[in-house]
């Protein structure tokens, strides 16, 4: 992979950003909750210590990390794989916004009015890797995207770090390989400050949840959140079985958690959510 | 020398009398057959001619005439052979025909008659338009005694039927066929005693039979989804009187009714393959359209493999028979009208590869693929579907732990309660609930419908899905035996709505 010329990089908003390190954080577009969690947490808590949050603006893990960065009132930048002016996915036009808003920037190797290109994702995953100081996996199954970037940095001599997942999950099998690789772990930003060699301040605990469900639930409902993870979906059944109760009650209780925002559901069942649903009870 | 004999033709599941009028006169030897007939009755000629002189009587030298009125009906198939040819013996011996009788057969050259296709549905309507007797082919007749208040006369050959006619030897009319009483102890092919798990799915499965809702199944290849909807059948109530007709007509027009056990209780279960045509799924062919997988599946379950896989205007024409149960099929010999009442199982992959949600697989497919593909199957032929689950791969290794549910004899007891009492409430079931009697037969009570519309609103329903949804409460309740329908009852039908997604 031929690295791109920097300098000749499109770009939207403030570009170059202000001096200070830059980290990428990248990972699965189908994240779980717990990745999702985690990456909007460490983009939250990089930016407050003053780092730049590098991503991809794709689904998942690069939109929770822009945004975490947003909410810690940093600077982030959006490394696009299509032209600056055609925002991939469009859900995220909003979000590029804001990140223009905030004086971050959108970049691109790419000419404007390019299209979404299979071929083109690779090549913006090298420069992502070219303009951080690090790079940070957080949930990458085999053959993920975020894995090429973290190569990239490897042949760029950047660090490469990754968050550690469930062992079960198959959005570990990435990051894992990773750490046996010899990537830096990643528990908290503190770890990754510590890699580029920046003693800032982290404001906020990172090993503290982040923003935890703050609604109380009704008590007879309580009891299966509890039996949920937020890694694993378990299906209704599963629940079921544990708590020995008809599977048609467990499967409405269920709805209601769903309904309040508590729990998600996935294609293989249910998971706890960390952040607040939408709505409020 | 002018003999008239009555038959019919079948029209779907209608028919239309024919007379088959015969005329020998004077002329040049000629045999014509005229009044619209397809080449398949054209050709009825030389069969006639050939059964007549092979049964030792005697066929006009003479200018013969066959007319089959009404002359604007096209007539098709070869159940126009006997009536035919005892029209042209019966105008040679001068003879009349028996009254209030009609006659269906194909004859073979030696004069034996062999099997037509549709003698109970023939019989049904001939029964009903007045006539008395029937000559039907003796490998039919069991099929035809069926019908009540007709009778039946089995026709080994054309010679008999003569000598039957003249009353030199009269032919024993065809018992009754009593139809054999569903037993007991009916051993299913699928029992979900099978089905290790799938707690879930095996209570959709419950519901979708007991409320007569649609269910989709979704999971990985090789979850189990195929076994589960083959125990449909096993927990549906057996086949009313009535319905067993049906069923059995349906089968009759196609030919395949069982000539040993021509009444069947066991609910039909049909599953295309997702290549199927328009034609075969819905119903089709030249001339006058022939039933359906649907039409096959009437009364029973039609079972919809690789949903996604199906082409797209072949699964749009469901939507029809889908929402009244029954489907109009016009071709250039008319339109016809099928019974096509039937619970859709559709079944299908999370995502393209399939394995979205496993545990142990991880999903290969990007999130605009599995979107391109959750939009294929969404929209309105999802959208008439109540039920849709997740069902999950238990891995080989696990299925011994998996705990064993019950069989299908209790699941089925339950049903067929839930059944009668919404059969007693409102005289159908809760699938087939119109919204303004939905509102009426299933009450909601405040913190139901609260909880009912803050979905919707989440979710950003359509009315039609607020609708299922409740119809689906409907049944909770019925399948708890109560008349009311409480919150647990509204969230239980909500958590079956597995592709709405909050906006």
């Amino acid at each position: 992979m031929s690295l791109p010329d920097l300098s000749d990089l499109h770009a939207r908003g403030r570009w170059p950003p202000p001096e200070g390190p830059r980290v990428a954080i990248v990972g699965s577009r189908r994240p779980s909750p717990y990745g999702e969690a985690v990456a909007e947490q460490l983009g939250t808590d990089l930016a407050r210590a003053g780092v730049i949050v590098v991503s991809g603006l794709a689904l998942g893990i690069d939109a929770a990390a822009h945004r975490g960065a947003l909410n810690g009132g940093g600077i982030t930048v959006a490394v696009m794989g299509t032209g600056v002016d055609v925002v991939y996915p469009a859900a995220h036009s909003r979000l590029a916004e804001e990140i223009l808003a905030a004086g971050g920037a959108l970049v691109s190797q790419f000419p404007d009015g390019t299209i979404p290109r299979r071929q083109n994702f690779p090549a913006r995953n090298w420069t992502m890797a070219s303009i951080s100081d690090a790079v940070v996996v957080v949930e990458a199954g085999q053959g993920s995207g975020a894995l090429i970037t973290a190569e990239a940095a490897l042949h760029l001599h950047k660090e490469v770090m990754a968050v550690p997942g469930s062992v079960f999950s198959p959005l570990s099998v990435g990051t894992h390989g990773l750490l046996r690789d010899g990537a830096g772990l990643v528990q908290n930003a503190r770890d990754i400050l510590a890699v580029i060699g920046l003693g800032g301040e982290v404001l906020d605990d990172p090993l503290l949840p982040p923003e935890r469900l703050r609604f109380a639930l009704r008590p007879e409902r309580d009891g299966i959140v509890a039996h949920l993870s937020d890694v694993l979906a378990l299906s209704a059944a599963d629940i079921a079985r544990k708590l020995q109760l008809p599977v048609a009650e467990v499967l409405g209780r269920l709805t209601a958690l769903e309904l309040d925002g508590a729990v998600r559901r996935q294609e293989a069942g249910y998971v706890r959510a960390l952040r607040r649903g939408k709505e409020r009870v | 020398m002018l003999a008239s004999v009555d038959s019919c033709v079948l029209v779907g599941l209608e028919a239309r009398r024919v007379e088959v009028q015969a005329d020998a006169s004077t002329g040049s030897v000629v045999f014509n057959i005229v009044g619209l007939a397809a080449t398949s009755v054209k050709e009825a000629r030389e069969r006639v001619r050939s059964a007549i002189r092979n049964s030792g009587l005697e066929f006009p030298r003479q200018r013969l005439t066959v007319n089959l009125a009404p002359a604007e009906l096209r007539k098709e198939g070869s159940g126009l052979d006997l009536p035919m040819a005892v029209a042209v013996a019966l105008a040679m011996m001068r003879k009349a025909a028996p009254p209030r009788s009609a006659f269906l057969g194909e004859l073979a050259l030696d004069g034996a008659v062999c099997h037509v296709d549709g003698v109970l549905v023939a019989a049904r309507w001939l029964r009903r338009h007045g006539f008395e007797r029937v000559f039907v082919p003796a490998s039919d007749a069991r099929e035809a005694a069926l019908i009540d208040g007709v009778e039946v006369i089995p026709c080994a050959d054309l010679a008999s039927v003569i000598a039957h006619i003249t009353g030199e030897q009269p032919i024993q009319p065809q018992p009754p066929t009593q139809p054999i009483l569903a037993t007991e102890t009916e051993a299913f092919e699928h029992d979900l005693i099978e089905v290790h798990g799938q707690e879930e799915a095996r209570r959709a499965l419950e519901v979708a039979a007991a409320g007569g809702h649609h269910l989709l199944l979704s999971g990985p290849p090789g979850a189990g989804k195929t076994m589960l909807a083959r125990c449909l059948p096993g927990i549906l109530p057996p086949l009313e009187l009535s319905e067993a007709l049906e069923v059995a007509q349906v089968r009759s027009l196609l030919g395949d009714l069982s000539s040993a056990k021509p009444l069947d209780w066991s609910r039909p279960f049909r599953a295309p393959h997702h290549g199927v045509s328009m034609a075969g799924l819905i119903g089709g062919g030249a001339g006058l359209a022939q039933p359906g997988e649907i039409s096959r599946a009437h009364q029973g379950v039609l079972f919809l493999d690789e949903l996604a896989e199906f082409q797209a205007n072949v699964l749009q024409a469901l939507r029809q028979p889908l929402e009244i149960g029954r489907v109009a099929i016009t071709r250039s010999g008319g339109s016809v009208t099928y019974p096509a009442h039937f619970t859709l199982v559709a079944a299908t992959n999370p995502c393209p590869c399939g394995w979205a949600g496993d545990g142990r697989r991880a999903c290969r497919c990007t999130p605009a693929m599995v979107d391109a593909y959750q939009r294929r199957l969404s929209g309105p032929l999802l959208d008439r579907i109540d039920l849709k689950v997740g069902v999950r791969r238990v891995p080989l290794d696990a299925l011994a732990s998996e705990p064993k549910g019950e069989s299908s004899a209790p699941v089925r007891e339950r049903v067929i309660a839930a059944r009668r009492r919404q059969l007693d409430r409102q005289g159908c079931l809760n699938a087939q609930l119109k919204p303004a009697r939905l509102r009426q037969m299933a009450a909601l009570d405040a913190a139901s419908r609260q909880t009912l519309e803050r979905w919707a609103e989440q979710r950003s329903l359509t009315a039609r899905g607020f609708h299922r949804a409740w119809r689906v409460a409907r049944t909770s309740a019925d399948l708890d035996g109560s008349e009311q329908i409480g919150e647990r009852h509204i969230l239980e039908a909500l958590g079956y709505r597995l592709n709405d997604v909050a906006a």
